[in-house]
């Protein structure tokens, strides 16, 4: 277990299941990528160029009309739907 | 140990546009599930998102109207949390780059201002709805069911600076913001269909204490007597427990609108358990000057202005405030009725008090088409000029409510024209005096009270035609000389 970081914690946001093993090795890895992102902050910028914009796409946001537009029928909205019931989906209960 | 509260307010608006926030499915109020639905609000793979210009609009308005510095390079950003109304596994929402920052709104609380400071406008989407099946308790549910009809509907997402110190004023603020959405015409602003929806961030903390206390989150509050409610409970839940010496645990509780308490739903997330980061789906969002002035062409006279404009008639603030937060039709009455009779109280009143009074009595929810608002000026007028009773005047608003008529026309046809004729009325009066001598001989020997029992024949006699001032003054002077 890493001192920065709980693995369980992360395995349980991401909602994923982690072996002992796993836990260990992927401790170790993210360890590593902290390390290396947290160099990070050692650089010294001044204001402007703190306010970092990156992004992957080098393009402006276009916007859409608000216009409907139609798009899948019910029956075809549900149609890959394990289970439903009443025109709804239905899923493992899920209750927090 | 002197406490005292702080309040935060997280509100989320549904905004009205035709289509959701990042497809261009129809905004539907239905509940036929399932029905406007696409691979974009559904989250099927591959599917991409294009923001609704006019949703961008409405919280570029929302946030210029809250006096909101606006973030002209913002950026979406992916809010991940797995919860099955939530197809995509995660929300588009705003994190570091929100559409407003640092606003203030004006709030009204009887004749005092207040002002409440708003941390950020941002822009999200809305999720999906779901349903828990199987008997008895929630947590017992052997199935959810979703209807993703609502899964990206355009939400504002406005979160005050916890400056908030009773539940009083986070009533007044949730008042005024809902108002505000409605005279913006970004929104509905019905709580009832969760077009406004809020969380409060309460703590509590000795009086000169420069830090605040651990913040718990309140979470389903349906509507403003709710709010209220649960401030209130939370407050005091927090304040015994320091007072016992018991440490106040940073969670997320839920308001049972039933028993009247909050309860532990989960503990508190921290930003960091939503793994925020910017949605490579989206390219950032440019606000260029251009927009925001066409925007800004678009602003409607706010409340806060509207209860200084209605204050120049002559009402007070707290009649302004009322006012200002009335349906559209009211406030455009009473702005004519007083531009005809320049008496500011009288018509306030008449609209406020007599004629809604009067349609939530009878069920009416609309004005009848041959309503016209000339005719509470012709009702103040009648009674100013003492033509009419202030009782023959609510007869005549009755008659009006329910026939196509005029109020000239029903105090003819009724006979509610007061007799000013001090003639006449000493005629009646001397006719009364010769019915009632055992009453004029008590008056005669002091007991002056009793003239107001003889009024009270008079006007029975005449139908309530005489100027009760008049008879009561004539009586006097011919019984006491």
């Amino acid at each position: 277990m890493s001192n920065e970081f709980n693995i369980k914690n992360i395995a349980k946001l991401a909602s994923i299941n982690l072996s002992e093993e796993e836990q260990d090795s992927l401790s170790n890895d993210l360890s590593i990528i902290l390390e290396h992102v947290n160099a990070l902050s050692d650089l010294k910028l001044n204001s402007q160029q703190q306010e970092i914009f990156i992004h992957p796409l080098e393009k402006e946001l276009e916007l859409q009309e608000d216009e409907v537009v139609e798009s899948l029928t019910h029956d075809e909205a549900i149609s890959n739907a394990p289970e439903s019931k009443d025109g709804k989906f239905v899923v493992p209960p899920s209750m927090e | 140990m002197s406490l005292k509260p702080t309040i935060g307010i997280e509100t989320h608006i549904e905004l009205n546009t035709n289509t959701k926030m990042f497809c261009r499915c129809a905004v539907v109020d239905t509940d036929e599930p399932n029905i406007s639905l696409c691979p974009t609000c559904i989250g099927l793979p591959g599917a991409l998102p294009v923001p609704n210009k006019k949703a961008i609009e409405f919280i570029t308005l929302l946030a210029l109207s809250t006096g909101c510095e606006i973030t002209s390079k913002g950026m979406f950003h992916r809010k991940n949390y797995f919860y099955p109304d939530l197809p995509k596994n995660y929300q588009i929402s705003q994190f570091d780059l929100p559409v407003g920052l640092n606003g203030e709104l004006e709030i009204v609380i009887d004749e005092n201002k207040d002002y409440i400071q708003i941390e950020r406008v941002h822009m999200e989407e809305d999720t999906g709805k779901s349903s828990h099946s199987g008997s008895g308790r929630i947590e017992s549910a052997t199935s959810t069911a979703l209807d993703f009809n609502r899964s990206g509907v355009p939400l504002v997402e406005i979160v005050t600076k916890p400056v908030i110190s009773s539940s009083k004023q986070a009533v007044a603020y949730i008042e005024e913001l809902r108002q505000l959405s409605i005279d913006l015409n970004i929104s509905e602003g019905r709580l009832e269909k969760g077009n406004l929806r809020f969380d409060a961030n309460i703590s509590v903390a000795p009086e000169d204490s420069t830090e605040l206390g651990t913040k718990v989150e309140i979470k389903n509050m349906n509507s403003l007597r709710s709010l209220e409610r649960a401030i209130d409970y939370e407050i005091q839940r927090q304040t015994k427990a320091l007072e016992d010496g018991v440490e106040i645990v940073q969670e997320t509780r839920h308001w049972d609108e039933n028993k009247e308490v909050t309860s532990t739903m989960r503990s508190k997330e921290g930003s960091a358990d939503y793994r925020y980061f910017s949605d490579p789906d989206l390219p950032n969002m440019f606000l260029s000057d251009q927009f925001i002035k066409e925007v800004e062409t678009l602003m409607p006279l706010l409340p806060k202005a509207q209860r200084e404009e209605l204050m120049t008639t002559g009402l007070s603030l707290s009649q302004s405030n009322i006012l200002s937060k009335s349906d559209d039709w009211i406030k455009k009455m009473y702005v004519k009725v007083f531009d005809q009779t320049k008496d500011s109280v009288a018509s306030y009143n008449w609209i406020t008090g007599e004629l809604q009074g009067q349609m939530r009595k009878a069920n009416i929810e609309v004005l009848p088409e041959w309503f016209n608002d000339d005719y509470l000026s012709e009702i103040i007028e009648l009674i100013k000029s003492n033509k009419i009773s202030f009782t023959s005047a609510k007869i005549i608003l009755t008659e009006i409510l329910t026939t196509e008529t005029t109020p000239s026309k029903v105090a003819e046809q009724k006979n509610l024209f007061q007799e000013n004729d001090s003639e006449k009325i000493s005629e009646m009066i001397n006719q009364i005096i010769k019915e009632n001598q055992d009453i004029v001989d008590r008056i005669k020997s002091g007991e002056d009270k009793l003239v107001g029992f003889l009024v009270g024949q008079l006007m029975k006699q005449s139908n309530g035609s005489v100027n009760p001032g008049m008879a009561k003054e004539l009586l006097f002077k011919e019984l006491k000389g």
